[in-house]
């Protein structure tokens, strides 16, 4: 492994020095480590050399060498390179390295490497018995991430369909992860799990987002408002159970007493498979009263399974 | 690809040398503290420092690194005194920790400053990234008291499905979100046993007074199905569009084939899983497992009963 880091250290070293773009041959015969016998040999070496730079999330692009624009070489810029200070004290360190062992993304906790860059953190106390489960899909959350931070058109496909968006923000709300943005002036929520295929657009700034934009505003409250049905349901939830449905509906559901204890609830819906996933698992503890479409989308969904 | 190991290294020593530059006279165990390192590692990594700066490679080109009394020197690096900037998955992860365990009310002020200082270098704006964890059961803070101080709490438990209410004192270990539920980790003293409970169907929560031991080693905060012996298993074959089954249960995945995948879920009872399997719709198929599909298919006649 030594030898690796050695010759990675090199290749840094010279890239954030030499001050211009250097092809893959003038970083052959000029930085130490790349010795290889064979063009075949020093290519493999190459890339993996890139990739492990990309994996430290070292900014290494490729540009003309020259205003004729017939070679491309790599460049390290020491500005894109560098972390900016945020100024972190140790006890704000402390608190964020205590965060992150509470907190699991994509099935498990975050190894130390964020925390190193930022100054490392005196390990010590653990044990807040708190923890969070933010869910199982890291990877596509990266890739949205850079797309809202760098301002790219989001690609993917969404319920078979092939969509492009202009991501403003993500939210974490109800165990899934949304991003939240714009396709053909309208305000979309896609839920990141559900998102395949994703691809990034080309230029970085291709789209502004709008001022004061914050993620949460209007973002639904219950995981069957995000979405673009439009309905009313009107629910009947029994007295053993009542208090356990009240307890998940949002404001924007009114309730209504029964005598009996039971309740009858009217809500908005405006994805009715998650309605329906979500009634199922009040048994038979709560029956849909209306609209009939959505009883009878609730009926056939039942029918189907098994 | 290389290994992990060689980019986690990598990232240590372009963390560790930013940090020596910037803070000269810092001994060996600071460092250590710091980075995480056994002192015989910081050496090695030191050393390698050491062969390695700009072509021509002569004296005047390498770094300077070594540790002099108990002092560790690092000079004629000015290139790399700075760290490498956060990947995009690093700065998701910290702010994602960070903005959670902000929303869960349970956070130090230095947290709420720490995430400020960092939303300003890694988000455009502020307000393009949020978290919100569920929605905090009244008696959650009671839970986290007591699992803090080792407090005995007397529940009033209700199954959902069978609305059976039970009477139990547990004694609480930890509280975790997961997918948009709260739970209670810890030791029911009506079972006999470790139990997870949803705190959201926990109907009403009083502290006794009474103490409790904690465990030594305390458990794991995930929720995560340990299988026992006595468990039911269904397998189950799961279209693209419930693949999420799998990364959201703990099965196995004893298939994958074009999206479709084949999963053995297993659990304590069948109710759960018949819940699952009708939620799933006309997207998962049992291929083996009497038990959940009797149950599955018994629950389904007995919400049809009420429309028809």
């Amino acid at each position: 492994m030594h030898r690796v880091i050695e010759r990675i250290l090199n290749l840094l070293a010279f890239l954030l020095t030499v001050g211009r773009p250097v092809t893959a041959s003038e970083i052959r015969n000029t930085v130490a480590g790349y010795d290889q016998e064979t063009d075949e040999a020093f290519r493999r070496t190459f890339e993996r050399d890139k990739d492990l730079l990309r994996q430290l999330g070292v900014p290494l692009h490729l540009e003309h060498t020259d205003a004729w624009e017939v070679e491309q070489g790599y460049v390290v810029s020491p500005d894109q390179y560098s972390l900016p200070d945020p100024g972190l004290t140790d006890e704000e360190r402390a608190a964020l390295w205590l965060a992150t062992r509470m907190v699991r993304l994509g099935g498990q906790a975050p190894g130390p490497s964020a925390l190193f860059k930022l100054g490392g953190v005196p390990i010590g106390a653990t044990g807040d018995p708190l923890a969070a489960d933010l869910g199982a899909e890291a990877d596509a959350l990266a890739e949205v991430f850079v797309a809202i931070t760098e301002r790219r058109l989001l690609k993917f496909e969404y319920r078979d369909q092939r969509r492009t968006l202009r991501p403003w923000g993500l939210v974490h709300r109800m165990g899934h992860w949304y991003v939240v943005g714009e396709v053909d002036k309208e305000r979309r929520t896609y839920r990141v799990d559900r998102m395949g295929a994703i691809a990034l657009g080309d230029t970085s700034g291709a789209f502004d987002r709008p001022k004061g934009f914050r993620a949460s505003d209007g973002f639904p409250d219950a995981p069957w408002e995000a979405g673009e049905a439009d309905v009313q349901a009107t629910v009947r939830f029994d007295a053993d159970i009542a208090w356990w449905a009240r307890r998940q509906l949002s404001a924007a559901a009114t309730v209504a007493e029964s005598g009996d204890g039971s309740v009858v609830a009217t809500l908005p819906v405006a994805n009715p498979d998650a309605f329906v996933g979500w009634m199922i698992g009040f048994e038979d503890k709560a029956e849909i009263l209306g609209p009939p479409e959505l009883r009878e989308r609730f009926v056939e969904h039942l029918e189907a399974a098994l | 690809m290389s290994s992990p190991r060689t980019a986690e290294r990598l990232t240590r020593i372009l963390s560790m040398l930013p940090w020596v530059i910037a803070n000269p006279g810092t001994t060996v165990d600071e460092v250590c503290a710091r980075f995480g390192y056994e002192r015989g590692d910081l050496l090695k990594d030191l050393n390698l420092v050491f062969v390695c700066g700009l072509p021509g490679y002569g004296p005047g080109d390498l770094m300077d690194a070594f540790v002099d009394e108990d002092e560790v020197v690092v000079d004629m690096a000015d290139y790399f005194a700075r760290p490498v900037r956060l990947t995009a998955a690093e700065a998701l992860m910290l702010l994602a920790a960070g903005l959670a365990v902000m929303s869960s009310g349970a956070a130090p002020d230095a947290l709420a400053s720490a995430v400020a200082k960092l939303q300003r270098v890694v988000l455009p704006d502020e307000g393009t990234v949020e978290v919100d964890l569920a929605a905090e059961p009244e008696s959650l803070a009671l839970f986290r008291r007591a699992a803090t101080g080792g407090e005995v709490v007397a529940i009033t438990y209700t199954a959902i499905g069978s609305g059976e209410t039970t009477e139990r004192e547990i004694e609480p270990w930890a509280v975790s979100a997961t997918l948009g539920n709260w739970y209670v980790t810890g030791h029911c003293r009506l079972a006999g046993a470790e139990r997870v409970f949803r705190v959201d169907r926990i109907r009403d929560a009083r502290s006794t007074g009474e103490r409790f031991t904690p465990p030594e080693v305390p458990p794991s905060p995930e929720i995560r199905y340990t299988p026992g012996v006595d468990d039911i298993t269904v397998r189950l074959e799961l279209s693209p569009g419930a693949a999420w089954v799998a990364d959201y249960y703990p099965v196995s995945v004893v298939a994958e084939d074009d999206g479709r995948k084949t999963v053995d879920f297993s659990s304590g009872d069948a109710a759960m899983p018949a819940r699952l399997v009708l939620r799933l719709g006309a997207s998962a198929t049992i291929v083996d497992g009497r038990e959940v599909e009797q149950a599955a298919s018994s629950l389904r006649e007995r919400i049809l009963a009420r429309y028809r």
